[in-house]
């Protein structure tokens, strides 16, 4: 009698204890349309590979960082300097969050223009909207931490922009701040909800994102076919796309590695509240299309502050991506076109601002 | 010293060698891996008797023809014409030590690119079996090229005991000759196996390109496995003050202790672990899916470890160009004491007949003076004004007198006086000289025409 191989005997063995019949059955099935957009398919998965890096390299951080006003800054300085790849962990943690807000846009823009928004996929829109939103708080939350000029003021400005929103404003900048100034109180804030209140909000979030994913499929685009019976060319996600998925993260990572060890991420001067903000402070890449824009709003538009006008145009922005799947259901050829001009003037509208808020 | 000295503004003599070089090592690592892969792979097809083989490598040998003889062929001569205008001492020393040598690189090189055009030009047209020895033909000519330039390559970091003895065995099989030579070697079969993954992503059978994609990924087996071995072996012939120059840093990065050099060094580090990975998940676990584009990104991943690792190959010099013995901007070890008595023009015959007979200040700078000449004799190997490693930056807001103290410490050979000695030759030259040089760096700092005004 042939015994069967070790590999064989330890899925048995699991399978009999945890019953994964059903996980097999679905790795079995699963299929990932193939066609001239596939490639679009790999966002997603290196926004989550991004995800594990940044909780990986956010923990390392935690051992030695010091959530203090007095002590933030030093902690930063000797993770960059004297803790052993302290540097390194840092610029990975720095870059590896900027990728993955690059990857999250490209992610969201690419599944908007394949109109994978349509039903049945409503929820995993709406939740992939969500999870936009709490990238950005991470981004927004984490960019203060260090504590030094750049992000000290960045902060100021990007807490006072969020004070200027309609009804809501000012008490969600007095809870940011925990108070009326900047100081220990929000350092102390913004570190409990960048470590525990955004992570514990992301994981579940996530969790019904990827099992929406899962239940309806991969979405492919109108013009391509979208079952078997269309004659549409399909692979196997276990193992043919995975695989492939592995190889762009190992892709993402070199390039992450690269970014790190070329340009190590620095710090600036410890910040003084006390000190003029210091000449042409800007926020990171990700705000300043809405920093420039709000910028060059004039004082006031018609009965309301102009910042504060600003803001609900933002707001009716981010209104029209979240209602589009319940506009455009792919049943009209002109919600349709509606529905792609509103995305490509958003995102044009976005490039150009980046830009002129990025060489003014 | 002796010669005319080739002023790269903005990007600097350093980075034009090295724009050139790293093409080369491309290319040419290309031409002796491929070489062998084109030989070994030949007599696999023979053995078989597989004429998909003889086809795919028909292919494949246009595509390594082509790369090779024109862009392998233009660089590698580009090389000695490059570093012969920016570092001209360096290559007389190499010219005169390495003529033999040198000749019969040349000679290999002449051989080999008529060998590869015959190969070529011969496929169906020949028999089988003269075609498999002229595979293997350009399989040993290409070794002998690698042989030869690697005595010379290596000689120049680690120069043994010829810097006692003079001999010219000794300078040829230097210390790190053998243990360079297999680490190029391994090197050069991974590369190959990256370039044919290339050509093999193109193949139209899909069975066949599988097989080919996967054999393909095979040559990046001994470079992984075998690599680590042999690059402990190259490393422990190289001097210890030079590895500790990739700890101690060149360039700090302003906010920790790590230099460029280390930080190249762990990119390449990890680089290539990335590399063994992705090879195995891609074109050997999953053929399929393994495309073209895929495999240019892959290649692309390969070519930056190389150029960061021969990068950081030279770098390990500093501040030599033959190490030990010259110093990067050409001034040789036992010049120093007497160019700082009898004075830098005074030793120097083309610098000297470069000053300029009209007051440097009635000129308004419009005449390069004493200041600059030696600038661009004893800095100009590794700096620019402007540009890379710009000295304007590098002065940062150091007033005239700050500037001379620093020329000062940079006069000392005693590295705990001159934190700079071991990544930078000393300056050399008698008080007047030192003087006219940070007159001229102040003007980097002021514009001269303000000073004039003044």
């Amino acid at each position: 009698m042939i015994n069967p191989p070790a590999s064989k005997k330890i899925i048995d063995w699991l399978n009999t204890r945890l019953e994964l019949g059903p996980l097999f059955y679905f790795a079995h099935k699963k299929t990932v349309p193939v066609h001239k957009h596939s490639f679009w398919y790999y966002m997603g998965g290196i926004v989550m590979i991004l995800l594990i890096e940044q909780v990986v390299t956010g923990l390392l951080l935690m051992v030695y960082y010091i959530p203090d006003i007095r002590s933030a800054h030093t902690s930063i300085l000797s993770i960059n300097s004297q803790v052993d790849f302290g540097w390194f962990i840092r610029s990975l943690h720095s870059w590896g969050a900027n990728l993955m807000v690059l990857f999250v846009f490209t992610h969201l823009f690419s599944t908007y223009f394949m109109k994978a928004y349509r039903p049945p996929r409503e929820l995993t829109w709406l939740t992939g909207l969500l999870l936009l939103g709490l990238v950005f708080g991470f981004g927004f939350t984490g960019y203060l931490l260090p504590w030094d000029e750049v992000s000290f003021f960045a902060t100021k400005i990007g807490v006072d922009i969020a004070g200027k929103t309609p009804l809501i404003g000012e008490a969600v900048a007095n809870i940011l701040r925990g108070g009326t100034v900047i100081g220990q109180n929000t350092l102390s804030r913004f570190f409990a909800i960048h470590i525990i209140l955004l992570p514990l909000l992301l994981l579940p979030l996530l969790g019904v994102h990827l099992w929406i994913i899962q239940a309806h499929g991969m979405s492919a685009p109108e013009s391509e076919p979208t079952d078997v019976s269309d004659k549409g060319e399909f692979e196997k996600f276990f193992p043919t796309f995975i695989l492939k998925d592995f190889m762009a993260w190992i892709l993402i990572l070199n390039l992450l590695a690269i970014l790190v060890c070329l340009w190590p991420w620095g710090i600036g001067q410890e910040a003084d509240p006390f000190a003029p903000a210091p000449l042409g402070i800007k926020p990171e890449w990700y705000f300043l299309a809405m920093f420039q824009f709000l910028k060059l709003m004039p004082p006031t538009v018609g009965p309301i502050e102009g910042e504060q006008a600003g803001m609900m145009f933002f707001g009716l922005l981010a209104a029209g991506f979240a209602f589009m799947p319940f506009f455009d259901k792919g049943k009209s050829k002109r919600r349709a076109r509606i529905a792609t001009w509103f995305g490509q003037i958003v995102l044009l509208g976005f490039i150009v601002f980046t830009l002129w808020g990025w060489i003014s | 010293m002796n010669y005319p000295v080739w002023v790269i503004p903005y990007l600097g003599g350093s980075w034009a060698i090295g724009l050139m070089a790293v093409i080369h090592v491309f290319v040419s690592h290309f031409a002796v891996g491929g070489g062998i892969f084109i030989a070994i792979t030949e007599w696999m097809a023979y053995k078989h008797n597989d004429e998909r083989i003889y086809e795919y490598l028909k292919n494949h040998s246009l595509f390594f023809l082509l790369l090779t003889s024109v862009i392998g062929a233009v660089t590698g001569p580009g090389i000695w014409w490059t570093i012969s205008l920016v570092s001209p001492n360096g290559t007389q020393l190499l010219i005169q030590n390495f003529t033999w040598f040198w000749a019969l690189e040349y000679l290999s090189f002449a051989a080999e690119i008529p060998t590869i055009f015959v190969y070529y030009y011969t496929w169906n047209r020949i028999s089988k079996e003269l075609h498999l020895k002229l595979a293997f033909l350009y399989f040993g000519i290409s070794l002998f090229t690698l042989f030869f330039i690697n005595g010379i390559i290596t000689f120049m970091l680690t120069p043994g005991n010829w810097l006692n003895t003079g001999n010219i065995w000794d300078a040829f099989f230097n210390p790190s000759y053998w243990p360079s030579n297999f680490l190029r070697l391994l090197i050069m079969l991974g590369l190959a196996g990256m370039y044919a993954l290339i050509t093999s992503s193109r193949i139209k059978d899909e069975e066949f390109r599988a097989k080919m994609l996967r054999y393909s990924a095979k040559w990046l087996l001994p470079v992984f496995f075998i690599g680590p071995i042999v690059g402990y072996w190259y490393f422990s012939n190289v001097p210890q003050a030079a590895i500790n120059t990739i700890f101690t840093g060149i360039h700090a990065s302003g906010v920790g202790n790590f230099s460029i050099l280390a930080r190249a060094a762990y990119l390449a580090l990890f680089l290539s672990g990335t590399i063994i990975v992705f090879a195995f998940v891609g074109p050997y676990l999953n053929p399929k899916g393994f495309s073209f584009k895929t495999a240019l990104l892959f290649l692309l991943c390969g070519l930056m470890v190389t150029g960061i690792s021969e990068w950081t190959r030279e770098m390990l010099r500093k501040p030599y160009v033959v190490y030990g013995y010259m110093y990067s901007n050409g001034i040789r070890k036992d010049q120093v004491q007497k160019i700082n008595q009898a004075g830098f023009f005074q030793t120097a015959a083309w610098a000297t007949a470069s000053i300029p007979t009209i007051p440097e200040k009635a000129t308004m700078g419009l005449v390069s003076g004493k200041g600059e000449i030696l600038f661009r004799y004893q800095c100009m190997s590794c700096h620019t004004q402007t540009g890379y490693r710009s000295m304007k930056r590098l002065l940062g807001e150091r007033d005239r007198e700050s500037i001379r103290g620093f020329l000062e410490m940079l006069r000392e050979t005693d590295s705990k006086k001159n934190p700079y000695s071991g990544i930078m030759p000393p300056l050399v030259g008698k008080n007047e000289e030192v003087e006219a040089l940070a007159d001229y760096l102040n003007t980097l700092q002021t514009p001269q025409k303000e000073q004039v005004k003044k």
